[in-house]
């Protein structure tokens, strides 16, 4: 137990510490380097389509950006938790960060799809089951933002009540994931978190590309986001203190 | 359907908007920062020259 214990200690030291100490350093450059490695893969290496052509590219972006939006909202949903158990500011922070990114990465979804779907399906929208609950999905953090919104930085009930939406909010992803298998949808199956997926190998390689490109471009997101906010909360009590300074 | 490139490409304008307008609204966060930063110090030299007038 005791090795365990020293063994994780060590690590924290020798690796996590220097990492998270350089991440305004690694953090964009990584981000930067794997951004323009998607780009050049999806629109350049990836084999072109037979069926649906060029536009299919847009799939680099809009499987990566559905996917890792869940694990946005999912921060937003630990973190909401987090405070509503213990009350601490900085879960707020974090939980307003996230959902802030995990809702411009649903509006990438939402847009992409229905760019993708016009020369495929001939529209650009439908209220098919699972294009409905992702503009659901949309609308509970847009509301989230709203709330939190509604009260400034410090404000704990404010923030209670939008941990409250939150929570509840991220109850519509199973739903969503899950749309495609109990519904009949326009929406096609699952093709990548499959047993076997139904993915030329090239494919498969610039989409795990484009997940870590999206992937770190939502952590660097979320940890300058969430850094201002607890900012902003840090300079609030600030003020506080110092209105009673005066008085 | 041919190569329905125009759509391809409006879907990565689409990203790269976002992303922009995003940043620009972190931006205008982090100014809003600095300009609370300057009203506190000004504060605070308000009420150390008080006490030093004292």
């Amino acid at each position: 137990m005791n090795f365990i214990k020293i063994t994780i200690f060590k690590l924290n030291y020798s690796v996590f510490l220097p990492l998270w100490n350089s991440r305004w350093i690694v953090l964009p450059v990584m981000t930067s380097i794997f951004i323009m490695a998607m780009i050049i893969g999806s629109v350049l290496a990836a084999p072109r389509e037979v069926i649906e052509g060029d536009v299919q590219r847009l799939m680099y972006i809009h499987v990566p950006s559905a996917i890792i939006s869940y694990f946005a909202f999912g921060i937003t949903a630990v973190s909401s938790a987090i405070f509503l158990i213990n009350g601490k500011m900085r879960w707020d922070a974090i939980a307003r960060a996230s959902a802030g990114v995990g809702v411009l990465l649903t509006i990438f979804v939402l847009s992409t799809g229905a760019i993708w779907g016009k020369p495929i399906w001939g529209i650009y929208w439908t209220w098919d089951a699972r294009l409905t609950s992702t503009l659901v999905l949309l609308l509970i953090y847009c509301s989230y933002l709203l709330v939190r919104n509604l009260g400034n930085a410090n404000d704990t009930k404010a923030a209670r009540y939008a941990s409250i939406v939150g929570l509840i909010g991220y109850l519509d992803i199973p739903l969503i994931h899950f749309s495609v298998d109990w519904w009949r949808t326009l929406h096609p199956q699952r093709i990548v978190f499959d047993i076997r997926p139904s993915l030329p190998t090239e494919m498969l390689i610039v989409l795990a590309i484009a997940f870590l490109a999206i992937f770190l471009l939502v952590l660097w997101l979320i940890l300058l986001s969430a850094t201002t906010e607890y900012l902003h909360q840090q300079i609030g009590k600030l003020s506080g203190d110092l209105e009673q300074m005066e008085n | 359907m041919d190569n329905a490139l125009e759509f391809m490409f409006a879907g990565f304008a689409v990203f790269w908007a976002g992303l922009f307008v995003y940043l620009l609204i972190l931006q205008q966060r982090i100014r809003s920062l600095n300009d609370q930063i300057l009203v506190l110090r000004e504060r605070l030299k308000g009420i150390t020259s008080n006490d030093n007038s004292e």
